[in-house]
């Protein structure tokens, strides 16, 4: 006979790969979900249902229009009043599940307050657009030894993989350097089909309850790379990285993003409303490749020194070394999320 | 030398200190917060850095209220001038230093608070309750020490701290003494008002300190100017930490004591203090038993920092440091160490005592040399 309390995780206690004593551990966890967008709404949705005791989802942003096709837990009226995600979700979540333990975060996630928004983490859930924060959440895991599960997604294709420090490869073991902030394409200039975020983050869903049930056994080793257009699923064996020993993270036990050695600086620029975004690396982009990549969501004008182009109230002008100056914003998180929105960070 | 001033500053500092600061120096040293180009905005990163390796250290929730300053004056001066109005009524006690009790003394003479000074015990320690029965209506702000730069005792400051939230006073902290090596925690207790400096405890040069300021206060800023921040602005802005820290900051001081502070995490607070107080109570061992020496304050080794206060029976505390100095080599502060109110207390006014500090770097055998030329200075006697 079941314990009585149980009695809304039935249907998952049933199933033969959680009983009542995994259950129980679930509802003892504490997960992190980092990021609110595409894939954080699907997969707070299900650790909220699947009974995960807390809750902490942690975003920067508020609500668009735009967004609506595929982060699932918002709605119009959310974008009526204005919310910010996590405190749209935090209200959608508590409604759904009010046993568990939600906690809504406006910020940005960094190196100066990781620690303390994730201290007490079982687990942290990536559903954040950009490599900046990737990088800082496996540096924090690693350091700290706290699995974290990966997911990415632009048009049609998504990955994910499961980081568990010291049992598989770290995300700089297949990723080893950050990609050059500016140069790579996003869902807000390449777009996103929506499934595919439901399909990955519902992936990120179960294979943090796997690991928060103590179920490594069962969890995904490899890397899942699906195309939903092309109808493609492929796990990529990523398991000999676990033998290269000049992992700066996983091995070497440097910490550069969580240490701010490495990553991005964002500055406000004195009298001109405007945050200058740049990298710590020297780096260069191609601004004749940015244009065209730009091209469907702006007008641009460009000279040899710089690109210009606007969104909304926001002029951004983009310098050869990736640094841009964001105009019609005095807020440093603002900066940083327009620079990863429309360029890639 | 056999130097035992670490309670003015501390020498030498870790060699990290001393590198870093170089590198800095000749490197990123440009003017921070006001232009865009690479090395302004990394001057600006290390700052920041700096801001939240500080507000992590000492229990701090938003970096941006962990103000850089001067030193421990500067910030006790920002905040306790900042702070107070006409008609309030302040209880500080009788071990200031007198970048406390000046500031407080000067408000009063002028007639601007009322300020109660409640007495220790003997062996140089406030009670809490003490604190609690002097509180008046208009009661603003408790300031106390953390630790006695006269006697080294460690004060109750989270007893302290409990009574000023309890009764929804501010409560200020001089933790000059005890940065970097004692636990401070501003939220577990109670401050409200953090002032610390950069050259003793953190390992830091000097010019550079700080001023934790709490989310209940609100602080009058009097040093104005050049902040980088609502530069349109005619008056002074609001915004924390700009408010508060006008005009091109001390950046390669921040450095250091950013890595002086790196260096106390690394050590651990408890070795850096442990070491220094046995050295403390090696030396009131050596000496204590010798009835020609008189040895002020408390010797508990777990309300104690690194700091013993003695005279030599029959001579003049002066002298003492400077036969030191001449014959022994050993670098030690006489007289009142900015002090008096508590020299009155333990009966050393006006020539004080000879204070001895050991620092990290100090060994058993530089306590031993000392305890040595103690006696022979007696002997003399």
């Amino acid at each position: 006979m079941m314990d009585q309390s149980l009695e809304r995780y039935s249907r998952q206690i049933l199933s033969q790969h959680i009983g009542e004593e995994c259950q129980k551990v679930l509802m003892d966890s504490n997960a992190v979900v980092v990021g609110c967008g595409a894939l954080g709404t699907v997969s707070s949705n299900y650790l909220t249902r699947a009974g995960i005791g807390q809750i902490r989802i942690i975003d920067r942003d508020f609500i668009e229009e735009s967004n609506l096709q595929r982060q699932i837990l918002f709605d119009e009226n959310d974008i009526a009043e204005g919310l910010p995600k996590a405190i749209a979700a935090q209200r959608k979540l508590r409604k759904i599940n009010n046993n568990a333990n939600i906690e809504g975060v406006v910020t940005d996630v960094n190196y100066a307050n990781i620690e303390e928004l994730s201290k007490d983490a079982d687990i942290i859930i990536d559903g954040t657009d950009n490599f900046e924060t990737r990088f800082l959440i496996n540096d924090f895991c690693v350091k700290n030894n706290i699995p974290w599960i990966y997911g990415a997604c632009i048009g049609s294709r998504g990955l994910t993989m499961n980081i568990v420090p010291s049992k598989t490869p770290c995300l700089r073991c297949v990723f080893e350097t950050m990609p050059q902030m500016g140069t790579f394409p996003t869902c807000d200039t390449a777009g996103v089909i929506g499934p595919i975020a439901g399909i990955i983050g519902s992936i990120q869903a179960i294979e943090a309850i796997k690991i928060l049930a103590g179920k490594y056994e069962s969890a995904n080793k490899t890397l899942i790379e699906i195309d939903v257009w092309d109808t493609k699923v492929k796990q990529i064996d990523i398991s000999e990285l676990m033998d290269l020993n000049d992992c700066p993270t996983c091995k070497l036990h440097t910490y550069k993003f969580l240490e701010a050695e490495d990553g991005v600086m964002v500055t406000l620029l004195c009298g001109k409303n405007a945050v200058q975004v740049m990298s710590r690396n020297i780096s260069s982009i191609d601004l004749v490749q940015l244009s065209k990549r730009l091209a469907s969501i702006s007008d641009i004008s460009s000279n040899e020194f710089m690109l210009k182009f606007k969104v909304k109230d926001n002029e951004f002008t983009v310098f050869p070394d990736g640094r841009a100056i964001i105009t019609g914003t005095n807020d440093l998180n603002t900066a940083k999320s327009l620079y990863s929105k429309y360029l890639g960070m | 030398m056999i130097y035992l001033d670490n309670a003015a500053t501390t020498f030498p500092k870790p060699e990290c200190v001393y590198t870093a600061m170089d590198k800095f120096l000749r490197e990123k040293c440009a003017n921070p917060g006001r232009a865009g180009y690479r090395m302004s905005v990394e001057t600006e990163q290390e700052i920041v850095k700096a801001r939240v390796t500080l507000a992590k250290f000492l229990g701090i929730k938003h970096p941006e209220r962990m103000i850089f300053t001067f030193n421990a004056t500067d910030a006790l001066n920002m905040g306790i001038k900042g702070l107070l109005c006409e008609g309030d009524h302040v209880i500080t006690s009788n071990l200031e230093h007198s970048s406390v009790s000046r500031p407080l003394t000067g408000l009063e003479k002028h007639g601007v608070i009322t300020v109660t000074r409640v007495a220790n015990s003997d062996d140089g320690f406030i009670n809490a309750d003490d604190i609690r029965n002097a509180i008046e209506a208009n009661t603003k702000l408790i300031v106390c020490t953390h630790a006695s730069n006269a006697l080294g005792t460690i004060q109750p400051i989270r007893e302290i701290g409990g009574v000023a939230r309890e009764k929804e006073i501010m409560f200020m902290v001089d933790a000059a003494q005890t940065t970097g090596v004692c636990d401070i925690d501003v939220e577990t207790q109670h401050i409200d008002m953090l002032a610390f400096t950069g050259h003793k405890g953190p390992f830091g040069p000097p010019g550079i300190g700080g001023l934790y300021v709490g989310e209940n206060v609100k602080l009058q800023a009097w040093r104005e100017g050049g902040t980088g921040f609502e530069p349109e602005s005619l008056s002074q802005p609001e915004t924390l930490p700009f408010k508060l820290e006008s005009g091109t900051p001390n950046s390669v001081g921040i450095v250091g004591l950013r890595t002086g502070i790196e260096f106390c995490i690394k050590e651990g607070t408890d070795t850096i203090r442990t070491h220094e107080r046995d050295l403390a109570l090696r030396l009131i061992k050596g000496l204590e038993a010798d009835d020609r020496f008189k040895i002020y304050g408390g010797r508990d080794e777990n309300e104690k920092v690194g700091i013993v206060s003695l005279n030599i029976k029959g001579l003049n505390p002066g002298e003492v440091a400077a036969i030191l100095d001449n014959r022994f080599n050993v670098a030690v502060r006489p007289g009142m160490h900015c002090a008096p109110h508590i020299h009155r207390e333990i009966g050393t006014f006006p020539e004080g005592t000879i204070r001895v500090s050991p620092g990290y770097f100090n060994t058993v055998n530089d306590i031993e040399e000392t305890i040595s030329g103690l006696k022979a200075i007696a002997e003399s006697a």
